[in-house]
């Protein structure tokens, strides 16, 4: 996939496009993937378990969000154990935790809501992670919100912009964004997801992008629904396509996203606003029912070495969470600050967790007001 | 005398023939069963994929689901139906209803004019015309949908002509309800041409003439000829676009920039977001019953319409 299709391919869902945008670095880097080193200081991969690894799990994923080589190798490594991935994308909760429930699948890739929910629902198996001493090597931050499975991909929500189609203007929080809009109003883009857009808010308006007050929720209402005459739209794809031809000058959008813009056009910038970002954080989890937990928990193990983290990550083009896969990581990854921001920015970054079955609907019940309003 | 032997001969011969019973053709005896068998695929057909699924929709709209793991319970509540009665609910139904309508209308009136243009024209010119009004359905819906964001947007070949005319400032109309608009009459507009053009193709070109001999205008004649003989085109082709406008929920979503919430997008929500499958059977039914009153009401109409 192109860059070019990507940011016209109008049929693939919100959640997918952000991570298949993230996805068009990962093919600039694939030549590079044959330079990765073949060694692995940090991984624990062979041993004794390979003797009992056995089976086939079957993986519920998004199109191509794997590495390339990741599948193939992790069959030579364990011949009698394989991944079976079945591309199943949706950026649904529900959907999620349906397929938790319908033992089709062994595990899924899951974000942090989604695993929050199905561990509240009982739909999950714990890993035993003394069988992936390979966790080590994931951010202790990521590790502690994702305590499912195994973390594999985050996204930061922030604001890209033109400064030359807003005076020159220089944005550096959500305070300026919302000061911003009604100027230059039909110029402005917000994301089309609830957690992501009424999160972002809450950054805005000083609470926590988790919350779960009433209050808090009438006061993120309140703010879209003040500035939603002056916005051109609510999007969940291209979402800043608008800022490479100048028909957007504002957008609230993921961070992959604008790296992916800024290769279009460099006036473009991007904004980690100073109130704080809402941010999803993804992994693999296993399922409940599985029969096949073996063979994930190597599968997982696996996956962490830095040599095939960094499979992953050049595919994808994510984020990543893993240090010691920097030197195997495309430097168009991890030069890139947008990408890889540092351990202060990660600290005014608040994931997406499960609200609960009250907070999820009073979180539904806000958006749909918004979006009648 | 012989006219007058002539015409007795005739009138026997007319006479004798009505004397015979007629001939009519008698269908083959079919015993209850035989035709219970034969009726049986129409029945499992129709039960399986609209009674059956129909009547799940209406005992899930009285269920309730658990927000964890997203069991369903059948408890019989109406709270769905009482949840629905909030102000937020209703308006979105009555912002789906007034755009359905308007949409339809515009349909209707701009189906009209092109339906008679094509009836009017040579046989050729009329295959030629209807194989471009049925082209669009050659490309996908999606696409053809997305088309227009491109054709719309700041800066895209509509905002460019326009500024090309002189007018200044932008023409944005992309991401607003009027947006909807277009969509929804665009990809209902061949919906409409087609049951339209089939009544109008079906009048008989002498009544025109007779029309004209006993020297009605041009306007009489399209008022006393045309108008009622398209009726029974005009009602179908509103009902084939009325229907799935109301509900229409890709059009909206695409070129409504989410900014607009609509009956087929909160339906939506509930099935393939919330998991709310009981309140989203609710809407379902509620929907339906607002469709089933319109064409109601629309059927009430037409026979009044055709005798006139």
């Amino acid at each position: 996939m192109t860059d070019s299709t990507l940011l016209n391919d109008p049929l693939t869902r919100g959640a997918l496009l952000r991570r298949a945008g993230a996805g068009a670095f990962g093919l600039s880097a694939a030549s590079l993937l044959a330079a990765c080193g073949s060694s692995s200081s940090s991984g624990s991969t062979g041993g004794s378990a390979s003797d009992v690894v056995a089976g086939q799990a079957i993986l519920s994923n998004y199109p191509g969000w794997m590495g390339k080589d990741n599948l193939a190798a992790f069959h030579a490594q364990y011949p009698q154990a394989s991944i079976k991935m079945i591309s199943n994308a949706t950026s649904s909760t529900a959907e999620v935790v349906l397929q938790f429930k319908s033992k089709q699948y062994d595990f899924l890739l899951a974000d942090t809501s989604d695993a929050g929910q199905a561990a509240d629902a009982d739909l999950i198996t714990q890993i035993d992670w003394s069988k992936v001493p390979n966790i080590a090597n994931i951010s202790d931050k990521f590790r502690k919100a994702y305590p499912w499975g195994l973390p594999t991909d985050y996204g930061k929500v922030g604001i890209a912009y033109r400064p030359d189609l807003i005076g020159n203007a220089t944005i550096t929080s959500w305070h300026d964004l919302w000061e911003l809009i009604p100027r230059y109003s039909g110029q402005t883009v917000f994301i089309d997801l609830e957690r992501d857009c009424m999160g972002s808010t809450c950054k805005y308006l000083g609470f926590s992008s988790n919350t779960t007050s009433a209050d808090d929720m009438q006061k993120v209402q309140d703010a879209i629904t003040s500035v939603k005459p002056h916005l051109k739209a609510f999007l969940n794809t291209n979402i800043g396509a608008g800022l490479i031809n100048g028909s957007t000058a504002m957008a609230m959008d993921w961070d992959y996203d604008v790296a992916l813009l800024q290769q279009k056009n460099d006036k473009i910038k991007w904004v980690l606003p100073e109130e704080g970002v809402h941010a999803y954080l993804e992994g693999f989890t296993a399922v409940q029912s599985t029969s096949k937990i073996a063979v994930i928990e190597a599968f997982l193990n696996f996956l962490a070495t830095p040599k095939q983290y960094a499979d992953f990550v050049n595919t994808t083009g994510t984020a990543y969470m893993m240090p010691k896969a920097t030197p195997l990581v495309e430097k168009s990854i991890s030069q890139n600050p947008i990408l890889v921001p540092t351990d202060e920015v990660l600290a005014k970054t608040e994931f997406d967790k499960y609200l609960g079955a009250d907070g999820a609907t009073l979180w539904s019940n806000t958006w749909n007001a918004i979006k009648a309003a | 005398m012989e006219r007058d032997q002539g015409g007795v001969a005739v009138q026997q011969a007319v006479t004798s023939e009505s004397a015979q019973p007629p001939r009519r053709w008698r269908r083959p005896a079919v015993g209850g069963l035989s035709r219970l068998a034969l009726l049986l695929p129409t029945l499992v057909i129709t039960a399986l994929f609209f009674v059956i699924p129909l009547v799940l929709i209406a005992v899930y709209s009285f269920g309730t689901v658990n927000q964890v793991n997203f069991d369903v319970y059948f408890g019989w509540t109406t709270q769905n139906y009482r949840d629905f009665t909030s102000a937020l609910y209703v308006h979105t139904l009555a912002r789906s209803v007034v755009l359905s309508l308007s949409t339809t209308l515009s349909c209707a009136v701009l189906g009209f004019i092109f339906a008679y243009f094509i009836s009017r024209q040579p046989p050729r010119a009329q295959q030629l015309l209807l194989v471009a009004v049925i082209i669009p359905f050659w490309t996908s819906f999606i696409v053809r949908t997305y088309a227009w964001v491109d054709l719309l947007q700041n800066l895209g070949p509509v905002d460019r002509f326009a500024r090309a005319l002189g007018l200044h400032g932008h023409i944005d109309i992309l991401y607003t309800p009027y947006s909807i608009g277009i969509g929804i009459l665009y990809s209902y507009l061949p919906l409409m041409i087609l049951p339209i053009y089939v009544s109008l193709e079906r009048i008989d070109p002498a009544l025109y003439d007779a029309a004209a001999d006993l020297g009605a205008t041009p306007f009489r004649q399209f008022r006393r000829v045309v108008l009622p003989h398209a009726v029974p085109g005009l009602i179908a082709g509103i009902i084939i676009v009325g229907v799935p406008a109301l509900g229409e929920y890709v059009i909206p979503e695409i070129l409504g920039g989410g900014k607009t919430l609509m009956a087929g997008n909160l339906l939506a929500n509930q099935f393939l977001e919330t998991g709310n499958y009981p309140f989203g059977s609710a809407l379902a039914v509620t929907v339906m019953v607002v469709l089933m009153a319109l064409l109601f009401l629309l059927r009430k109409a037409q026979p009044a319409a055709e005798v006139q």
